[in-house]
C-alpha cells in the first residue's frame, strides 16, 4: 500500500512495480503498469471486461481517427462556451478544460457498492451536522472533541437551532473517490460545500457518446441525463409547499470560473440564474427585481461560498451576496441550498471521525473506506506518525493547497526533523496519512493510448430522499505519473460510463 | 405569486444590448463589404468620398486622407475603438454569455462561433484575400444568427427585448445614414455631393437596392430614396418599419406591470410612430430633413431611457 510515492495533491512519479506493456495487441506500445491499480488491465496484461468492447473499437479504428475525433471533441466544448478565462495578457484568452475521449468504465458491481457507501456517508454527515447545530449528542458522548468543532473556522454559531427542512443541510455533495491499489474505492475527501464539476460530467458524456455511438450503446451505459432533473425536485422538496415553488440558482457572476455550470444547471432545470444584485430582502422575504416588478423566491440554490452570501452577518466587504438573506433564511422565508455552515464537517480533521460518525449514528460498519489518517491529537498516533515520519504525509488541518505539508517520502533529515518539533508542539493540528497510489486509466496522450491516474466524483442529491445518478466526473492527471487531477493544474476530465450490467 | 415565467431586469438588460451590438455590428459589415466591392468602380476621389461617409456613419471620424487599408483596420478590427466591427460582436457576445441560460444552444453558439471567427484574423490576413468576402461571410453567420434567433427562441418576453433592442438600434442607425447623405451629420470637411452610384451604394448600404426598384424603378432620385427609407411600411430596413417593431415590443414587454407603469413608454413610443406613419418626404424639404432625422433620434434615446426608468433601472421602493 505505501508502495508509490507521491500523494494525491502532489505531483510524483510513479515508480516501483515493472512496466508491462499489454500483450496480444500493438495499439497499446506505450502503455505502462505500473504499482497502481489499472482501471483497463489486470495485472497480467488482460483486458477487464468492462472494457472489451471499448478495445474492440479502439482495434479497429484508422489511425488518426482517434485523435480526429478527440479534435471534434475539443471544438465543441469551445463552441458551446465551456471554457475559463486565463488572464495572462491584455486580450483575455478563453481555454478549455482538457476532456479526454475514452470513457472511464465502471463495472455495475463496483458502482451497486459506490451507491451504497455514498448513501451511507451522506447520511451520517447530515446528521452530524444536524447534531452539532442542535443537540450535540455527538460532542456530549465525546465522539468528536467539542474544541475541535466549535473552534473550526466553518462552523456557523448563527446556525445554531434554525430548522434545516428534512434536517437536511447538505443537498448537493461531491466526494472524491480515488481506487487504492489493491482495486478498492476509498474516499479522499467530501465536498459539502458548493461543490462544482457536474456540468463537466454531463458535457462529456455529450461528446464522448457521439464519438463512439456504437461501443456506447452496445455496453448499455447507464443514462445520466435525468441529473438537472434530479436536483430540481432534490431542491423541491425542501420547499414547505409544492405548488408554484419559485427557484433560483444564486451565482457570483460571469467572472467565476463554474459560471458555466452556474447559467447550464438554471437552463436544465428550467429556473432564473441571479446574481446577488438581482435580489433584494424586504420584511425578511426574499426578491427577484424582475421587469414586471418584484418576484417572491422560495429556494435558492447557491453556488456562492457562506463567507460572501450576506454581507450583514458575514463578510462585509462583499458584493457577491444579498444584504439581508441570512435573516429571511433564518426566519424561514427563503431555503438556501447547501445549507450554512457545512463547510465544518469536511475539513480535514473531521474527515477522519467519518468512519466513527457512520457506527455512532448508523450502527453500521462504512461500506466505503477512508484513506488511512492519523489523528496525532491521539497518542496513539502521535507516536506512530513520529516513528514513521519518512513514510507519511502529514498535513495542517485548517490549510489547504498543499500549505503545512510535510511529504514525508520526498523530504529530507533535517526537515523532518524540524517538523517532529511542530507535531509535538502542536498535535491536534495534525493529521497524517500513508501515500496512495490513484488508479490509472487508458487516456489519449499525444495520439497516443497511456495511462494515466484518475479519481472519481460522484455527485449526491439529498432532500427528502437521496438520490445518485450513476456516474461522476474523472478527472485525471494528463501529466505522465502525476497524481494532480485539478484542473488548476494540468489536470483534465473524462465521461464515466456505469455498465448497466 | 404565480409560476408565470418571469424575466429578471438584470436579464432584460443583457438581451437588449445583445441585440443593439449585433444589429451594429451587421451594419458595420454591410458597410464596410458594400464599400468594399463598389470602391473598385469608383475614381480614388469618389472612394475617398465614400469612405469618410462610412466612418462618419460607423464611428463619426473623419478619415479624409486615409486609404482604404487604414480605414477598414479602424472600422473593423481596431479593437480600442468601441465602434468597431470586432468591439460590437465583443460586446454582443459578453452580454450573451451573461445571459447563456436564456439563449438557445443555437443562438449562443452561432454567435460564439462569429466572435471566434472574428477573432484570430489580422487586417493584413484579411486583406490579402479578397477583403470583401471577409465581410460578405460576417454577414452570411449575422443572417443565420438572425434566422436561430427567430426559429428557436421562444416569441416571450426575451425575445421582445431582443426586437427592442435590435430596432431601436436599427432606426438610429439609418437615421444616422441618412443625416450623412442629405444634411448636417457629415464629417467637418465638407464632402463632394453624392452622385448617382453613391445613391445607389446608400441603398445597398440598407439591403434596400432591389426592394427600392421594385417599388420605384431604378429610376434613383435622393427625394424617393429618403421617403423609402424613413418611410416605407413594410420594408425591414426603414426607419418606419423599426419604430412599428418598437411599438409592438413594448406592447408585449413586463407583463405583469401594470398600466400606470407602461404608461410614458407607451405614450414616447406612440408619439414617434405618428411622427413616421403620418411623415412624408414633400414636407421635409429645405433643410428640414435634418431636423426631422435628429429629432427621430432624439426620440429614440428617450424611448430607451424610459424603458431603464421604468423596467430595468426601476427604484425597488417604487414597486413594493
Amino acid at each position: 500500500m505505501q508502495q508509490g510515492v507521491g500523494q494525491p495533491e502532489i505531483a510524483g512519479r510513479a515508480e516501483g512495480g515493472t512496466s508491462t506493456p499489454a500483450p496480444g495487441n500493438t495499439l497499446y506500445p506505450h502503455y505502462e503498469l505500473g504499482a497502481a491499480y489499472d482501471e483497463m488491465f489486470a495485472p497480467d496484461g488482460a483486458v477487464r471486461a468492462q472494457y472489451h468492447g471499448l478495445n474492440g473499437r479502439l482495434q479497429t479504428l484508422p489511425s488518426g481517427e482517434l485523435m480526429r475525433r478527440q479534435h471534434a471533441c475539443e471544438q465543441s466544448f469551445l463552441h458551446q462556451g465551456i471554457t475559463f478565462t486565463v488572464y495572462a495578457d491584455a486580450q483575455a484568452t478563453e481555454r478549455i478544460i482538457p476532456t479526454d475521449l475514452l470513457p472511464r468504465i465502471v463495472a455495475a458491481a463496483e458502482w451497486e457498492h459506490i451507491e451504497r457507501g455514498l448513501k451511507q456517508r451522506i447520511q451520517a454527515l447530515n446528521q452530524f451536522l444536524l447534531d452539532i447545530y442542535t443537540d450535540g449528542h455527538v460532542l456530549k458522548d465525546g465522539v468528536v472533541p467539542r474544541k475541535m468543532i466549535l473552534g473550526s473556522r466553518h462552523y456557523r454559531r448563527e446556525m445554531r437551532g434554525v430548522a434545516v427542512p428534512h434536517g437536511s443541510y447538505v443537498n448537493v455533495c461531491g466526494t472524491d473517490l480515488v481506487r487504492r491499489e489493491d482495486g478498492a474505492f476509498v474516499v479522499l475527501e467530501d465536498n459539502l460545500r458548493v461543490p462544482s464539476g457536474v456540468s463537466y460530467m454531463l458535457a462529456n458524456r455529450d461528446v464522448v457518446r457521439r464519438a463512439f455511438p456504437n461501443v456506447f450503446r452496445a455496453a448499455r451505459v447507464r443514462p445520466i441525463e435525468q441529473y438537472p432533473n434530479e436536483l430540481l425536485a432534490t431542491l423541491k422538496s425542501l420547499a414547505p409547499f409544492q405548488e408554484d415553488v419559485s427557484i433560483a440558482v444564486l451565482t457570483p457572476g460571469v467572472f467565476n470560473a463554474a459560471f458555466f455550470e452556474h447559467a447550464f444547471l438554471a437552463r436544465q432545470m428550467g429556473v432564473e440564474l441571479v446574481e446577488g444584485r438581482d435580489l433584494l430582502v424586504n420584511d425578511n422575504v426574499v426578491y427577484a427585481r424582475t421587469t414586471s416588478g418584484l418576484k417572491r423566491i422560495d429556494v435558492i440554490y447557491r453556488r456562492i461560498d457562506d463567507d460572501f452570501i450576506d454581507s450583514l452577518i458575514f463578510r462585509e466587504d462583499s458584493a457577491l451576496g444579498v444584504p439581508g438573506l441570512f435573516n429571511a433564511y433564518r426566519a424561514g422565508n427563503v431555503i438556501l441550498a447547501n445549507a450554512l455552515g457545512t463547510g465544518v464537517a469536511d475539513d480535514k480533521a473531521v474527515y477522519a471521525y467519518v468512519p466513527r460518525l457512520i457506527r455512532y449514528y448508523l450502527n453500521e460498519d462504512p461500506i466505503l473506506p477512508n484513506v488511512e489518517t492519523f489523528l496525532c491529537r491521539e497518542e496513539k498516533s502521535l507516536n506512530h506518525v513520529l516513528a514513521n515520519l519518512d513514510k507519511l504525509v502529514v498535513k495542517a488541518v485548517g490549510e489547504s493547497g498543499g500549505y503545512g505539508m510535510l511529504v514525508g517520502p520526498h523530504a529530507s533529515a533535517k526537515e523532518r526533523a524540524e517538523f517532529a518539533e511542530k507535531l509535538r508542539a502542536d498535535p491536534e493540528n495534525y493529521i497524517a496519512q500513508p501515500t496512495i497510489q490513484l488508479s490509472t486509466a487508458p487516456t489519449l496522450v499525444d495520439g497516443q493510448v497511456q495511462a494515466r491516474h484518475v479519481d472519481l466524483r460522484p455527485f449526491i442529491l439529498h432532500g427528502e430522499e437521496t438520490r445518485i445518478v450513476p456516474g461522476g466526473l474523472t478527472r485525471v492527471a494528463l501529466k505522465k505519473g502525476s497524481l494532480v487531477v485539478n484542473s488548476s493544474q494540468g489536470g483534465g476530465s473524462k465521461d464515466t460510463w456505469v455498465l448497466s450490467q | 405569486m404565480g409560476a408565470q415565467p418571469i424575466m429578471l431586469a438584470r436579464v432584460a438588460d443583457s438581451l437588449y444590448w445583445m441585440a443593439r451590438y449585433v444589429e451594429r455590428a451587421e451594419h458595420s459589415a454591410r458597410l464596410i463589404a458594400v464599400n468594399l466591392e463598389s470602391m473598385i468602380e469608383q475614381s480614388p476621389e469618389d472612394a475617398e468620398a465614400a469612405w469618410r461617409r462610412v466612418a462618419a456613419a460607423l464611428t463619426g471620424d473623419d478619415v479624409a486622407g486615409a486609404d482604404a487599408f487604414a480605414v477598414t483596420q479602424a472600422l473593423a478590427f481596431d479593437r480600442t475603438n468601441a465602434a468597431s466591427l470586432v468591439s460590437s460582436l465583443h460586446l454582443a457576445r459578453d452580454n450573451a454569455r451573461q445571459v447563456r441560460e436564456q439563449l438557445s444552444t443555437e443562438v449562443w453558439e452561432h454567435l460564439n462561433k462569429l466572435y471566434l471567427g472574428t477573432r484570430d484574423p489580422t487586417a493584413q490576413s484579411v486583406w490579402a484575400h479578397q477583403p470583401a468576402l471577409f465581410f460578405r461571410q460576417a454577414l452570411e453567420d449575422l443572417f443565420t444568427l438572425g434566422g436561430v434567433t427567430y426559429s428557436t427562441l421562444r416569441h416571450g418576453e426575451g425575445w421582445r427585448f431582443l426586437e427592442l433592442g435590435r430596432h431601436i438600434e436599427r432606426a438610429q442607425l439609418v437615421s444616422r445614414l441618412l443625416d450623412i447623405y442629405f444634411g448636417v451629420g457629415a464629417p467637418s470637411q465638407p464632402l463632394p455631393p453624392p452622385k448617382y452610384f453613391d445613391w445607389l451604394v446608400l441603398l445597398k448600404f440598407c439591403t434596400a437596392f432591389e426592394p427600392y426598384c421594385k417599388e420605384y424603378t431604378a429610376a434613383l432620385k435622393p427625394e424617393t430614396i429618403a421617403q423609402f427609407l424613413l418611410f416605407d411600411a413594410e420594408f425591414p430596413h426603414s426607419v418606419r418599419f423599426s419604430v412599428d417593431r418598437v411599438v409592438e415590443a413594448l406592447g408585449h414587454v413586463a407583463p405583469g406591470a401594470p398600466p400606470s407603469r407602461r404608461a410614458n413608454c407607451e405614450r414616447l413610443a406612440g408619439r414617434l410612430k405618428a411622427a413616421v406613419d403620418f411623415g412624408h418626404i414633400d414636407e421635409l424639404t429645405g433643410g428640414t430633413i435634418d431636423a426631422f432625422l435628429v429629432n427621430i433620434t432624439r426620440q429614440c434615446e428617450q424611448i430607451h431611457d424610459a424603458v431603464y426608468a421604468t423596467y430595468i433601472a426601476y427604484d425597488a421602493e417604487t414597486v413594493l
